[in-house]
């Protein structure tokens, strides 16, 4: 037999491995990391030349971010790790590379605020009935086709009307119409991280608590930063698939997953929440994944609410989610063993209720955003003196 | 002798195919993609473009092969008699294969899957008619031109009137694009030689076109299936595609489309029903124009003496009433009227209008949130009555698109009513009325003893008083009112609609007229002629159309008779024409001329009489613009030479002047300049073709 050289080993063997390559592709145990998102990916991309020449006056150095060499920058807040050559603008839009600084154009002018039950969070097992002082600047790092806010969080900074606030006046405010925490909400705080973590540091010293409404997409030092003065957050869960998170969101599930590793870690309450979007989250076998996922890493006592999908923005051309499939995914999931299930968007029901997980008796009675029966003792069910998780308002 | 009839027939069958393909395709796209005015426009203005092109395509394939003949025509027509049924199939299916299934689609992919969908069939069809022409030139050299043009608009008529008056009403897409194609199949297959007829080849492409046909009809529902539930209901009315779809208990009303409603969507049936009617002490007469899932039940809490409802289309409140969206209550009496048409007509007055129409994205829709029509609102509206209709709405925060087009409804209302109260919320509900209104409706709710879901445990949380104060603070007086004349919410509507896809036209408008310079530049004086034309015939009719509903309600009959008799002058014209070419550019200089009068006339008669004018001098406006457009035709094929060339240049000019015209009319002219100033476009553009013949004429001389 004729003998074979190095050179054409390594030639015939890297021709053997490029051309079994597709066949990736066809293997049945794909990794779901890397699950094909289909015909659309559409994670954000970087502005080129596109940041203003000086900052503004609402503008704050980035709280996280390394400086590389060309005077360009990298983001270390969220996942997408922006790498901005001076002149260019984040994916969230709301920061830039100016002169090889980056500089966050959302602090101190939110564009939306609100005074909110904090049932609208929705966070039910956190202070049930008090208000949330809500507000929100512009941007986000996903872009979801079906968001609620999208006037606010697809646009950059300059191009929303805004109030003038800075973290005291923030705190101020929130006192003046009596509210007991603030939510960072509506669009994405994470594109605001530098606003947010300085008006949550002052409100924590004044007695008030800080909410978090996220879609979770954050690096883990900024959120172990954030988790020092968090009281709660809501974080969405959209699917248990990194396919629909390419195609519908524009992100990646795993960070997401790290995030409520993180929170549970460092013992914040939070809720997850998941939006069933038919013909794309309305999958029985995504929400078994989903809630085997929740119980091997984070327990069965944080509550998942499963929200009712209704045309938004981009996504207009799908029917609302049968109200049976949100009962029967509840149903799904306490079978699975999630303690605390709740259906959401739909006026009436009884998955808007919370029921004792050890005796099963109704404790909290919800119609909209009242409470018409609370059968909690502080933190412990009335009839079997369980304690329920959660941050309820005698603690 | 006998091929120039076989070859004929084939013209004029194209001609019945080819307009009910347009026809079908424009609506098969309306459906998949946004049914704004913008897209209307684009795809109309696409396919004429790819027309043009395919026209001009043949003038170069002729010039390489010198001797058109029967066989290729045959070949292609039996091509063209299949691909409408493979074109709508790729229609629906590349949709979802190509974008985001459930997503709308922004306005350059639009355009791009618009343009490359249609482009096959466009091209051929535009390169079937020259080519035929050559085919018959091949026999008999002297073939005039102009009786081809004729041939097509024989066709063309037939075809518009076949799908207008009968398969509309009687079969689906793909059943009318078989009867539609079967006179081309046959016209086709008798193109052959009697002898050649029953050759293998032959039957073979004539079978395979006939089971193409077939194979449409057949997997007509299938390709109609919704990927999520199944499809319980389909039907294309004459006016949109209806379907439901049923997902577990849930059935949602789709049409063209965009879900409308499902019975489950109740908390937007109590917002439609309760803000406005809680104002009021006593209900008694209500008026629906369309409806909501679920209102009537809410409605019927009030137990009034009598509720009208008026809606369109018929197909809506058999599917509404058959699958328990809608409740048929006490009291309750459908009218199947356009809303306008109807008020107009009507002396009834109500106590409470609501009108529930979708946004105003077409012209259609945009007369229901004109001044005039607020104006005729409360003409029937008792001295103590509400009125009420609503918009898309936000949830934190009005984004300047928006703020601008509720502004402009809210100036506009305004001067009709004492009381504007707008609500925020997933829809924003403007209540109007002379009485004062309340903005606590959970509150009046509850004295009234009427139970909610929604209302009585939502509201507070969502429409706090701060929420309210927003909105209607940041109404912006300066916003332009909506006019019947000057729809400048359409504009707003545009403007929003490139907002969501943060994209803008300003590309698109730039290359085209860049292209359209280039264009222009390098056509013959005859052919600006008719580019010119086509470009007025196209604005004429856009406008004429967009009149007769301002005045009369969209009145389908009425308003396919106007398409079908801006196709009808054409043929008499072009016959005219032909008689009268010898006498030359001077014929054409006085068609312009007419053109101009003609145009200052509908102006003048609109301005002056408005509603008083006639239908049927709609019809007549119609059928002459149309003879002058077909006259000129010929004349200019006869100056320029009338060889084969020419006339694929003026077929070419006549169909990129109506691609033009029916873009720049509908999303330029009207929407940012008004009627009036759109007809002083199109008459502006008709004295720079009488310039460009006079000018040239002395050139020459």
């Amino acid at each position: 037999m004729k003998k074979i050289n190095r050179r054409r080993f390594i030639m015939c063997s890297a021709a053997l491995l490029s051309t079994s390559m597709p066949a990736h592709a066809l293997w049945p145990f794909l990794d779901e990391k890397n699950e094909p998102a289909g015909s659309a990916d559409i994670t954000g991309k970087i502005f080129k030349g596109d940041a203003p020449e000086k900052p503004w006056k609402w503008s704050h150095e980035g709280f996280l971010y390394e400086k590389l060499s060309g005077g360009r920058v990298m983001c270390g807040i969220c996942p997408h790790r922006c790498m901005l050559a001076p002149g260019d603008r984040s994916v969230c839009r709301s920061k830039v590379n100016i002169d090889g600084t980056l500089y966050s154009l959302a602090y101190g002018n939110p564009c939306s605020i609100n005074v909110d039950p904090i049932e609208k969070k929705p966070l039910y097992h956190f202070k049930p009935r008090s208000r949330a002082f809500s507000l929100a600047a512009a941007g986000c790092n996903f872009r979801c086709l079906n968001c609620q806010n999208w006037e606010i969080s697809q646009v950059k900074p300059h191009e929303v009307r805004h109030y003038e606030l800075f973290p005291p006046d923030v705190v101020k405010k929130a006192r003046q119409v009596k509210a007991i925490s603030i939510a960072y909400t509506y669009s994405e705080a994470v594109t605001y991280f530098e606003y947010m973590i300085d008006i949550a540091r002052l409100a924590k010293e004044q007695g008030l608590h800080n909410l978090w409404i996220s879609n979770g997409y954050i690096n883990r030092k900024p959120l172990l930063e954030l988790c020092k003065v968090l009281d709660a957050a809501n974080v969405n869960l959209k699917a248990q698939s990194d396919a629909i998170y390419r195609k519908l969101c524009g992100g990646r599930l795993e960070p997401v997953l790290d995030t409520f590793r993180t929170l549970h870690e460092k013992g914040i309450h939070f809720e997850m929440t998941n939006l069933v979007v038919p013909g794309y989250v309305d999958d029985p076998d995504l929400v078994k994944r989903m809630c085997a996922w929740i119980l091997k890493d984070l327990g069965p006592d944080y509550p998942l609410h499963f929200l009712r999908f209704f045309t938004q923005y981009k996504l207009d051309r799908l029917p609302p989610t049968p109200i049976s499939t949100l009962v029967r995914f509840r149903e799904l999931a306490m079978r699975e063993g999630i303690r605390y299930v709740y259906t959401g968007n739909i006026p009436v029901h009884e998955g808007n209720n919370t029921y004792c997980h050890n005796c099963k008796k109704l404790l909290i009675e919800r119609r909209g955003y009242h409470i018409t029966i609370n059968n909690m003792i502080g933190n412990q069910c009335k009839f079997c003196k369980t304690v329920i998780p959660g941050v309820w308002n005698d603690e | 002798m006998k091929n120039v009839h076989a070859i004929a027939r084939v013209v004029i069958a194209t001609g019945i195919s080819s307009i009910v393909t347009q026809l079908l395709v424009i609506r098969e796209l309306l459906t998949q993609f946004s049914g704004n005015e913008f897209v209307i426009a684009l795809t109309l203005f696409n396919w004429l473009v790819l027309g043009g092109i395919g026209t001009g395509l043949s003038h170069f394939v002729t010039r390489f092969h010198k001797k058109a003949g029967i066989r290729l025509l045959g070949r292609l027509s039996f091509l063209l008699a299949a691909l409408p049924v493979i074109q709508i199939m790729a229609i629906r299916i590349l949709r979802d294969d190509l974008f985001i299934h459930g997503a709308s689609v922004g306005f350059y992919p639009t355009l791009t899957f618009t343009f490359f969908s249609i482009a096959p069939y466009c091209l051929l069809v535009g390169f079937v008619l020259p080519y035929s022409l050559f085919a018959l030139r091949s026999e008999f050299p002297d073939y005039p031109g102009a009786r081809v043009y004729i041939l097509d608009n024989i066709g063309d008529v037939s075809g518009g009137a076949f799908f207008s008056f009968v398969l509309v009403f009687l079969v689906s897409p793909l059943t009318a694009v078989f009867f539609s194609s079967l006179p081309l199949l046959v016209s086709t297959w008798l193109l052959f030689p009697a002898q050649r007829r029953y050759s293998p080849t032959i039957l073979f492409y004539a079978l395979l076109t006939l089971s193409t046909l077939i194979a449409g009809i057949c997997f007509e529902t299938e390709s109609l299936k919704p990927r999520e539930g199944k499809l319980v209901y389909y039907h294309d009315s004459r006016y949109n595609r209806i379907t439901v779809h049923q997902d577990m208990e849930q059935y949602t009303l789709f049409t063209d489309g965009t879900p409308v409603f499902s019975n489950q969507n109740l908390e937007m049936a109590e917002e439609t029903v309760h803000y406005s009617l809680s104002q009021l002490e006593d209900v008694q007469d209500v008026l629906l124009v369309s409806a909501q899932g679920g209102m009537m039940i809410e409605v019927e809490k009030y137990s009034p003496k009598a509720v009208d409802y008026v809606e369109l289309d018929p197909e809506i409140t058999t599917v509404q009433f058959n699958f328990g969206l809608l409740k048929r209550i006490p009291g309750l009496n459908i009218i199947h009227k356009d809303g306008r048409a109807y008020l107009t007509e009507t002396d009834r007055t109500y106590d409470a209008i609501i009108v529930n129409l979708p946004e105003p994205e077409t012209f259609q829709i945009n007369r229901f949130y004109t001044d005039r029509f607020f104006g005729l609102i409360k003409e029937h509206l008792a001295p103590h009555g509400i009125y009420s209709f609503s918009m898309q709405g936000f949830d934190n925060y009005l984004a300047e698109p928006q703020r601008r087009k509720l502004s402009s409804l809210y100036n506009t209302v305004k001067k009709h009513f004492a009381n504007v109260l707008l609500l925020p919320g997933q829809k924003v509900f403007f209540l109007c009325s002379d009485q004062p209104l309340t903005t606590d409706i959970p509150h009046i709710l509850d004295k009234k003893n009427i139970e909610t879901n929604y209302i009585s445990y939502f509201f507070e949380g969502n429409i706090t008083t701060e929420r309210i104060k927003y909105l209607n603070d940041l109404m912006d007086p300066t916003v332009p009112e909506n006019l019947d004349n000057s729809p400048r919410l359409m504009k707003l509507m545009f403007s929003q609609w490139f907002t969501k896809f943060s994209t803008s036209p300003t590309g698109f408008m730039i290359i085209l007229a860049v292209l359209c310079l280039i264009y222009l530049a390098r056509i013959s004086r005859e052919e600006f002629v008719l580019f010119s034309t086509g470009c007025m015939t196209m604005g004429c009719e856009i406008l004429v159309i967009f009149a007769f509903q301002i005045f009369f309600g969209y009145i389908y009959l009425q308003i396919g008779i106007i398409v079908t008799l801006f196709l009808a002058g054409l043929m008499p014209g072009a016959w005219f024409g032909s008689r009268l070419s010898h006498m030359g550019a001077k014929t054409l200089a006085l068609t312009d001329i007419f053109l101009i009068i003609m145009m200052g006339l509908l102006i003048l008669g609109l301005l002056k009489c408005g509603d008083r004018l006639p239908v049927v001098s709609f019809l007549i406006f119609g059928f002459l613009v149309s003879l002058a457009c077909g006259f000129q035709f010929p004349v200019a094929l006869y100056l320029r030479g009338g060889d084969n060339p020419a006339a694929t240049r003026t077929f070419s000019a006549d169909l990129i002047g109506a691609a033009c015209g029916t873009l720049v009319t509908s999303i330029v002219l009207i929407p940012y300049l008004g009627i009036v100033w759109a007809a002083a476009g199109l008459i502006g553009l008709k004295f720079v073709s009488l310039a460009v013949i006079g000018l040239t004429h002395e050139k020459n001389q």
